[in-house]
């Protein structure tokens, strides 16, 4: 691992021409992953990723160099590399003094998957596969991935911060496909968390894979969704995805620093509906998108995005705060030691409102009731955003009707915030992997029952018209 | 350690360790990115990477495992990791490590251009400013530029085997994108811009500006439709994005495992005359060149649809044996960690005489859709299902109107493929990725369109 000492020579030498901040991001992770379909295991790779990241700013610039050369010589030849791109003729002498801190883990790992035999993982992949397979004759395939990431990190910089921290995560992936000869279709679960093998003593594999097939099957035998603007229900758990691209991308101080985001400036201001409270919450002991310290070191948190309608934070890594003068809020992230860091969301959430299921759904006259939501994407200059409804069925007159297929949800994340008029009081999430600028990265979604009073639906229902 | 020296070492362990046959995969590269904003250096990036994946047999069955670090923990861990990994695998497919072609079956593609590797760090970061200016002098009403960025890429795959077999390629490439900000009336839109270039001079930081602009002006008072079923003129970049979403349908990989509808379809109608698709690994100039493929075999030329008609799936040496045909010389890894799968080089659909604006009014009425955007989550390759978000512009008497957003365009890919009415002149490769598609503009008979 990084020495203070080797830590302490890296950054003075990326100082060298002048800039103001540097920091070394040193990182050696063990991954594992094992692929099973028509009930045989097709893949297993095992592998170590080791590589260290130097990043130097001045005032608002930034560069950072990456290498897989981790020896004094490799980082040094780094480090001289970044601080001639940053550079100014001026030559600096930096002394930098480290105060080495311990971090305390919030998330205990019982069982480190190093510990399991690949037998071990392929049982999970089994019960999984043949839960799904099993479900129904229409299941035509199955598709089941297990996957586990140790990954050690060590953190210093030019203010003294030398920290290390380590994080271990597990996931499964079901993939079900019903077919009829004509038609294909599929339904997907992908249960995960900053856990140990652990994780699979709380959470069934054949639970996953049964379910996934159900939505398969249903989706099978779903019509298609008819296209207009209409009110839609949105369940708990991954249905937190709306809120996660509608809106979370868009406090990102990536995208607010430089007022290219549709919320900066609004901080205090009413930017949601009254029954809406949104937080980003890394501290959550095991869940999936948490952490200990964030990937500049500092601790993570739970930061309030929004309460009863009115904007209250953003989520912000050093960098940008330079541009905003705004601290940290723990949320600088980043896909591994290849990536500089920058704000991304952790565990983010729409909180518990006081609506009942029934009632959110007996309030619908004619609308849309999404069970399962696919991914999506957004652009937060605009925030015009876009997902897919993986599994829905029509509401008619405050019953749910039958299934439908093939469903989009667009809007703007401004004016959806301002239509979510129902809350539901129960939180679930689910887990996601979230791409942007600095990889991707695990990510939880969650969210209660929720109710839209308008949002177009796209489909394809033939001659449908609103 | 040096990679020669490595493998000695780890083919001789992998013989005692028992492996039948065994090989490795090196992925070398150096890239270089930078971004500007307000004239000034945002943000800058160099790297280099190296990684090593290592497969072995093992009683017939293939275990994977990967490094970063070439050093004699990382001969035994990758031995270890390889066996265990092998010994897990149930899979009764035949594997394959290969001894090589003839030396005159490897074509030689020329993918790495010296002169690229000589423009200074200095030099692209003028460029890149350079493109920031010449976006916000392009109108008034451009106000700022949400990105700009200039990146170059060199990388070299090595494969080397205990069948002797031992190759490497290099290549190299330029990337520019530009995303203006225009606003007007409170309102603000995007566009963008990119050129993807072997050539020093081929950046075009002028024309790329005024393209930008033009695409975030022309967005400005855009509005949604009024649902309904319309014709639609699907522009060569959006073409080209969807084609790249459902690629994966061509793989006889997915076709096996059940995931490709056109399993067993070979020699049957799959689209329209007017559609004819290449994969062509030795395309001139093309941004997916390669002489060999993933695990050595030489790359060929072929058509996948031709007039219509499903040619060929793209084949590994696994899912060809399992087919009984011979490999395309498709083998594909995502990154050097993956394990071999399939995948395409250039792959675009084949242009016709006929330039866009013709097509526009030949159609007469219906939508110009230049931009789709949601294909990670609203395109499904197993169902060829998508429901996209949409940006374009109204067609009325074969004239392009008003810009139009808000709206998704909906439809099924198998069926969409059977509706096209006529290709464009206009073929445009998108960015590469694993492959580098291209399409004209497609003029696609009635899909559905929900809006307003």
């Amino acid at each position: 691992m990084l020495s203070e000492k080797t830590a302490a020579r890296v950054l003075a030498a990326a100082l060298e021409t002048g800039g103001d901040f540097a920091e070394i991001f040193y990182e050696d992770t063990q991954t594992s992953s094992l692929q099973m379909l028509s009930a045989r295991v097709e893949e297993a790779v095992a592998g170590r990723d080791h590589g260290a990241g130097i990043r130097v700013f001045r005032e608002y610039g930034s560069v950072y160099v990456y290498t897989n050369d981790t020896s004094l010589e490799g980082l040094l030849t780094a480090a001289r590399q970044a601080a001639a791109a940053i550079g100014s003729d001026r030559a600096a002498d930096a002394v930098i003094m480290l105060a080495p801190a311990a971090i305390a883990s919030i998330h205990p790992v019982r069982i480190p998957p190093s510990d399991v035999s690949a037998m071990r993982k392929a049982e999970i992949l089994r019960a999984a596969y043949h839960a799904a397979k099993g479900y129904d004759p229409s299941v035509a395939q199955v598709t089941a991935t297990y996957m586990d990431r140790h990954q050690q990190v060590t953190i210093a910089n030019s203010e003294g911060l030398f920290v290390t921290d380590e994080r271990t995560r597990v996931r499964l992936g079901v993939l079900a496909v019903a077919g009829d000869g004509r038609e294909n279709q599929s339904g997907f679960n992908g249960p995960g968390g900053q856990m140990g093998f652990e994780f699979f003593d709380s959470h069934d594999p054949a639970e996953y894979g049964r379910d996934a097939a159900r939505t398969a099957v249903t989706m099978l035998r779903a019509d298609l969704c008819p296209a207009g603007p209409m009110t839609v229900a949105i369940e708990s758990g991954f249905g937190g995805v709306l809120f996660h691209e509608a809106c979370g991308h868009a406090l990102e101080a990536t995208s607010v620093a430089k007022g290219h985001s549709v919320f900066a400036g609004k901080l205090g201001q009413t930017i949601a509906s009254d029954v809406v409270t949104a937080i980003d919450d890394a501290t959550i002991p095991g869940a999936w998108g948490s952490g200990n310290i964030d990937d500049e070191g500092t601790p993570c948190r739970r930061n309030v995005l929004i309460e009863k309608g009115v904007l209250k934070s953003y989520l912000i890594d050093r960098l940008n705060g330079r541009r905003m003068g705004m601290a940290s809020t723990g949320s600088a992230r980043r896909q591994s030691y290849a990536f500089a860091p920058t704000s991304r969301m952790s565990n983010t959430f729409i909180d518990a409102g006081d609506s009942s299921d029934e009632d959110i759904i007996a309030s619908i006259a004619s609308g849309l009731y999404c069970v399962k939501m696919g991914g999506g994407s957004v652009n937060p200059l605009t925030g015009s955003f876009n997902f897919a409804v993986s599994e829905g069925y029509l509401v008619k007159n405050g019953k749910i009707d039958r299934p439908v297929r093939g469903a989009t949800l667009i809007g703007k994340g401004e004016e959806i915030l301002r239509r979510i008029d129902r809350v539901g009081r129960c939180v679930k999430t689910g887990q996601g992997m979230c791409g942007s600028l600095s990889g991707s990265v695990p990510a939880d979604v969650g969210q209660p029952l929720i109710r839209i009073s308008e949002i177009v639906v796209g489909g394809r229902q033939e001659g449908a018209q609103s | 350690m040096k990679f020669d020296d490595f493998t000695d070492r780890l083919f001789e362990g992998a013989r005692r360790a028992g492996f039948e046959e065994c090989e490795v995969y090196e992925s070398k590269g150096e890239s270089f990115r930078v971004m500007v904003f307000e004239g000034k250096v945002d943000d800058y990036k160099v790297n280099t990477s190296l990684g090593l994946s290592f497969r072995g047999m093992k009683n017939g069955r293939m275990g994977y495992a990967y490094t970063e670090v070439l050093d004699e923990d990382a001969v035994s861990m990758l031995l270890r990791s390889a066996a265990d990994n092998a010994a897990v695998i149930e899979s009764e497919d035949p594997q394959f490590i290969f001894a090589g072609a003839g030396k005159g079956d490897y074509k030689p593609v020329e993918a790495y251009y010296p002169a690229l590797a000589e423009l200074t760090p200095a030099r692209k970061i003028e460029l890149a400013i350079g493109m920031e200016a010449a976006a916000l002098r392009a109108d008034p009403r451009i106000t700022t530029v949400g990105y700009c960025m200039l990146q170059y890429g060199d990388g070299s795959v090595r494969i080397r085997n205990s069948r002797g077999l031992d190759l490497s390629e290099r290549s190299n490439g330029l990337f520019a994108y530009l995303e203006p900000v225009a606003e007007a009336d409170g309102k603000r839109e995007e566009g963008h811009a990119y050129r993807i270039t072997h050539d020093p001079d081929g950046l075009e930081p002028e024309a790329m500006a005024r393209e930008a602009a033009e695409n975030a002006l022309t967005k400005l008072g855009a509005a949604p439709v009024r649902s309904g079923s319309y014709d639609i003129l699907l522009g060569s970049e959006a073409a080209a994005d969807m084609l790249s979403a459902f690629s994966g349908i061509f793989s006889a990989d997915a076709a096996q495992k059940g995931l490709s509808l056109l399993k067993g379809r070979v020699g049957e109608t799959i689209a329209a005359p007017c559609v004819t698709l290449m994969d062509d690994p030795h395309l001139r100039d093309g941004f997916a060149s390669a002489g060999f493929d993933a695990e050595g075999v030489p790359t060929r030329t072929k058509a996948v649809i031709d007039g219509g008609v499903l040619g060929t799936l793209l084949h590994n040496l696994k899912t060809a044996a399992k087919d009984g045909v011979a490999s395309t010389g498709n083998a594909a890894k995502g990154s050097f960690k993956s394990p071999v799968g399939v995948s395409p080089f250039n792959f675009y659909l084949k242009p016709g005489d006929t330039p866009p604006d013709t097509l526009m009014r030949r159609m007469g009425r219906g939508l110009v859709i230049t931009e789709v955007v949601g294909l990670h989550s609203g395109a499904d390759e197993v169902s060829g299902d998508f429901s996209l978000m949409g940006k374009g512009f109204v067609v009325e008497e074969g004239r392009r109107g008003r810009p139009v957003d808000q709206i998704t365009i909906a439809g099924n890919f198998f069926t969409m493929l059977k509706a096209v009415e006529a290709v464009g002149s206009d073929l445009r490769f998108g960015l590469p990725g694993t492959g580098c598609v291209g399409s004209p503009s497609l003029w696609i008979r009635e899909l559905s369109v929900a809006g307003k």
